[in-house]
């Protein structure tokens, strides 16, 4: 499904090169549910942006489904982040000024779809994340774990193949990040393949496989 | 995607009020500025009415005379005068006038017809001024020498005071002034119309002109101040001395002053040239600072949804759909600073605050001048910024601080 | 302390590099415009060589006949202001010198085939003492020459050079418009926005081609009355009045026109009176109006750009904000923090304005736009300039920069979510 071959991100500012990743070679099979840990500053977030095509490899290949993602051009690259990629953000990243359902909608706005349809698979997508209550509030309004779950819902509402989570539990109690890694499950079982970041050990315990990095190389 | 854009912009009302209020003050500016430079176009290719070209204008001082008093004698010997002149060989037409065109100072004068109040300016004049000014008459006829027996006084005037005072209705004919049964004063009836006659030149505004008649040789009429010489085309400088020796021939002890109406409209456009510069440069800087605010304002606020917009890429807009929401987002943020702009605008004519001197042509260009440019400087302070803005990383963008 | 905030202030301002240049950008710019506008005005309006009595002269400059349904706007003849100068030194001991002289005209001369026009002013003797004229050669001519007819003239540099090369022009002979003239002084290039001293060629009233001009009621000129001080003005401008009503009996053609209207004005009183036309008085009030009311339409544009920037940088900074609470500062800090990083930017961009203004200006003078300009920097009206916009710049930024510094760090810190 997702394919690295030697990846390597360096950043340049104007006096100091650092590599955040070095050498990745991974492969993530259909429907599986991945961890990636590691101490922070590790490269975890680098890598997930990069499988998320959310950033450019500095080397290397990346490719998704078979086909070398990393020549793909705007138009191309929008597409697959529209339709086959959903990602959750640490941060959220939800836009303030509109309503929690306009939020979930935003992909689908870049789909042919007429707006009833996007109103319906948005309520839909809600729903399924248990916010059904709360799709007129503002960000605002929510606490933490539900503005988590309005970003989970808003990944999944134009129902992806890959799903990039980026410490999806980080800012919630327990119970409530048990809940949410339910949901996540929940989306595996049913054909979702799901790489997360965590460094939460017990959420990494429910997943298939978990990856391991350090100072942006892969350890074992 | 509208609804989507109309939630936006309207939830963010507060910021996007502030902006607005500048868009609409931009705007205001731009229309002052842009109506001003139209109006000053349409004055510039609007038709002067005559033709100036190998006219040369005498001013004619009759000693000791002043306006009041002057003699028979000073009649006669003026009409010998234009029929001497007129004889010379490169003079192709002769006639008389209160003022030559370009003077500086203007004669005016106002009517009641029809119920309303008109303004127009004046000049009174011989038979042979259309001839030699070559200006057209495009309704009933011009002065003959017939008309200084009338009973009545005639009156030639232009388009635009027809246009004023009667509207579509063919005036010739038409009383000019209101009757006043007590006054022993002849009446006014316009006998024709020429086209437009803009007796201050290419930079003045629109206005309204009447001719009265100035009989030659009638006691009644004072000699003209000026005589228009019209002279075949390449007679050169050296005819002036020629041309004054023989004035000076009939009317010994009088004086006069030779110049071509090519150095009268030289003066006169210098004149009213330096201020309009001056004005100019300023609203040049004026338009400048009013769109680079502007920009800066839109641009800085661009910056801030640096994030936004790679959140967007991120859920997988492409740099074209991004690029059109922000620009169609700012559109309709202009269209109601414009709109609010335009409705302020358009009070101008409904009160009538500048009257007869906006013409409804001027003003809508300037309007739609207004609009348009605001819609492209919106326009493109929002594209620009934004493919800036969408070029970066989403993984870069969304770190943005 | 206040250089703390300094150091401070130049770090964030350093920092925020875009931010920084569009406040920069904006008042710069404002006082820019601010400055070449006010510039142009000094120059036709202020007092500024060769006019540098400017301030205690009056003048005559547009007179206004009336009649029944017809009205003459135009130029006083020498005859009508004769009359109303007739006498006015011996009755008002306040009034040191009085001039005629005429409106420019364009003369054409022709030099070795070429044809040359140029500004031709008839001035009087008394001219050269009311104005403060700079010769580079010879001198004025004097109120003998004019009395006595005598085909002087003065010229301004730029006509030395056209006529002469740049050879010494006194005691040459130089035509225009068919009269000659014997060249007595060279002066310094006057700027074309100085009505009553602008030309380019000078030359005795009487040498005028017209023999009855000295009776016309109308005709080309103006007149100028140098008073003792400005204190003066009110009883001058009362006599000019008074004979302005009684010079009605005079009016030539009484059948068309029955009243005569002027008065004795300053320039800036002349141009209201020219402007709200009726002529009938000088309405300065309606001019200052007008000018106050475009500087206030103009001022708002900035104004409310600065509190766009302003606002929209308070909200970028709201985590810092709430951060340094948390840390211990208080409001008053903040705020000072601010104020201080609000005065740094407008000092700088008034700073930028003042050269760019500089810059524009020498750029007009050189670019012979408006001939002969000498456009110069207010510096009266800089600083003006400059608090006006250091009030914006504090109103607009320290009033949010206030509020957003008393929430509690918590909300600060929260601000927008994006």
């Amino acid at each position: 499904m997702i394919h690295l071959e030697q990846v390597t991100k360096k950043y340049r500012t104007e006096r100091v090169e650092t590599t955040a990743l070095d050498n990745i070679n991974l492969t993530v099979d259909k429907g599986e549910l991945i961890a990636v840990m590691g101490p922070s500053g590790c490269g975890k977030s680098t890598l997930l942006n990069l499988m998320g095509l959310l950033d450019e490899p500095t080397g290397g290949k990346i490719a998704l489904d078979g086909k070398a993602v990393d020549r793909y051009g705007d138009r191309d690259l929008a597409r697959v982040r529209n339709e086959r990629l959903g990602f959750v953000f640490q941060q959220f990243h939800l836009v303030a000024d509109l309503s929690v359902v306009d939020n979930v909608e935003i992909p689908l706005l870049y789909r042919k779809m007429s707006n009833k349809e996007r109103r319906r698979a948005a309520l839909a997508a809600l729903d399924r994340v248990g916010l059904a209550s709360r799709v007129h509030h503002f960000p605002g309004q929510l606490s933490g774990g539900q503005q988590q779950r309005v970003a989970i819902a808003r990944a999944i509402v134009g129902n992806p193949s890959v799903l990039l989570a980026d410490e999806p539990t980080g800012n919630l109690d327990s119970q409530m990040g048990d809940e949410i890694m339910g949901i996540l499950q929940d989306l595996n079982n049913e054909g979702t393949t799901i790489v997360m970041v965590t460094h939460d050990p017990r959420l990494a315990e429910r997943t298939h496989r978990v990856v391991r990095l350090f100072d942006g190389r892969q350890v074992q | 995607m509208m609804r989507h854009l109309l939630k936006l912009v309207w939830n963010r009302k507060r910021a996007n009020a502030l902006i607005m209020l500048e868009i609409f003050f931009t705007f205001l500016v731009v229309f002052g500025v842009g109506t001003l430079g139209m109006y000053l176009w349409d004055n510039w290719r609007r038709p002067l009415g005559f033709d100036w070209h190998d006219v040369w204008a005498v001013r004619v001082n009759m000693q000791g005379a002043s306006d009041d008093t002057f003699t028979p004698e000073q009649v006669v010997t003026a009409a010998r005068l234009v029929r001497e002149v007129a004889a010379l060989d490169p003079v192709e037409g002769v006639a008389g006038a209160m003022m030559e065109p370009f003077s500086f100072g203007a004669m005016r004068g106002s009517q009641e017809i029809n119920g309303r109040r008109v303004t127009m300016d004046l000049n009174e004049v011989t038979e042979g001024f259309a001839g030699v000014l070559r200006a057209e008459v495009v309704r009933g006829r011009w002065f003959q020498p017939a008309d200084a027996a009338l009973s009545w006084r005639p009156a030639v005037i232009d388009e635009d005071l027809a246009r004023e005072a009667w509207g579509g209705e063919d005036p010739v004919g038409k009383r000019l002034d209101k009757p006043d049964p007590g006054s022993s004063e002849p009446e006014t009836r316009v006998i024709g119309v020429v086209r437009d006659f803009r007796h201050h030149g290419e930079l003045s505004g629109p206005g309204n002109f009447l001719f009265y008649y100035k009989h030659l040789g009638d006691p009644k009429h004072r000699p003209p101040r000026s005589l228009l010489v019209r002279v075949r085309p390449g007679t050169p400088a050296a005819f002036e001395e020629e041309l004054t020796r023989r004035m000076q021939g009939v009317a010994r002890d009088w004086s006069f002053e030779v110049q071509p109406l090519e150095q009268t409209r030289e003066t006169a456009f210098r004149r009213t040239l330096t201020p309009l510069i001056v004005g100019g440069i300023v609203a040049f800087f004026l338009l400048l600072m009013v769109a680079l605010g502007l920009l800066g304002v839109l641009w800085q606020n661009l910056l801030q949804r640096t994030r936004e917009i790679g959140l967007r890429r991120a859920l997988g807009a492409s740099h074209g759909e991004v690029r059109r929401q922000i620009v169609m987002e700012q559109l309709l943020i202009t269209t109601l600073g414009v709109l609010l702009g335009a409705i302020v605008v358009v009070q101008l004519p409904v009160l009538d605050v500048f009257g007869s001197t906006l013409r409804p042509e001027v003003f809508t260009s300037g309007l739609i001048l207004a609009m348009v440019s605001m819609y492209l400087l919106a326009t493109v302070c929002a594209l620009y910024p934004s493919a800036m803005a969408s070029r970066v990383p989403p993984a870069e963008a969304l770190r943005y601080e | 302390m206040l250089r703390n905030y300094l150091k401070m202030a130049l770090k964030v301002l350093a920092r925020r590099k875009f931010f920084t240049f569009i406040s920069l950008f904006g008042i710069s710019i404002t006082l820019l415009v601010l400055l070449v506008a006010t510039a142009m005005l000094d120059q036709i309006f202020a007092p500024q060589a060769p006019e540098t009595r400017g301030n205690r002269t009056l003048g005559i400059y547009q007179v206004t006949l009336r009649g029944k349904d017809t009205t003459f706007n135009g130029f006083a003849g020498y005859g009508l202001l004769d009359r109303i100068a007739r006498g006015l030194p011996e009755e008002l001991p306040a009034v040191e010198k009085i001039s005629f002289f005429t409106a420019p005209a364009t003369a054409v001369s022709y030099v070795g085939g070429q044809k040359i026009e140029s500004s031709l002013k008839r001035t009087d003797g008394a001219y050269w003492q009311i104005l403060d004229f700079s010769f580079v050669e010879g001198g004025p001519f004097s109120k003998e020459d004019e009395a006595n007819a005598r085909f002087v003239a003065v010229i301004n540099e730029s006509t030395r050079g056209r006529f002469f090369g740049n050879a010494p022009a006194v005691g040459r002979t130089l035509e225009a418009d068919g009269q000659r003239f014997r060249v007595v002084g060279v002066v310094r290039d006057v700027p074309v926005l100085r009505v009553v001293a602008y030309s380019e060629i000078w030359v005795p009233n009487s040498t005028a081609k017209s023999r009855t001009y000295r009776k016309d009621y109308l005709g080309n000129f103006m007149a100028v009355f140098l008073a003792r001080s400005r204190a003066d003005f009110p009883q001058i401008k009362a006599a000019v009045d008074r004979r302005f009503d009684l010079a009605e009996e005079h009016i030539p053609d009484r059948k068309t026109f029955q009243t005569v209207d002027g008065g004795a004005d300053t320039l800036f009183e002349a141009a209201s009176r020219v402007i709200f036309e009726g002529g009938r008085e000088s309405r300065p009030e309606l001019l200052w109006a007008l000018f106050i009311g475009l500087a206030v339409l103009f001022m708002i544009l900035p104004s409310v750009n600065l509190v766009n920037i302003n606002l929209s940088r308070i909200l970028d900074r709201a985590s810092e904000i709430g951060v340094r609470k948390a840390f211990g500062a208080s409001s008053r800090t903040l705020v000072g923090q601010f104020v201080v990083e609000n005065v740094v930017l407008t000092l700088l961009g008034g700073a930028i304005g003042l050269v760019l203004a500089a810059a524009v200006l020498a750029g007009l003078n050189a670019s012979g736009l408006i001939p002969y300009a000498d456009l110069r920097l207010n510096f009266r009206v800089f600083f003006e300039g400059l608090a006006l916009a250091l009030f914006f710049g504090l109103f607009s930024g320290v009033y949010p920069a206030w509020k957003m510094s008393r929430l509690h760090p918590v909300q600060a810190l929260r601000g927008r979510t994006v």
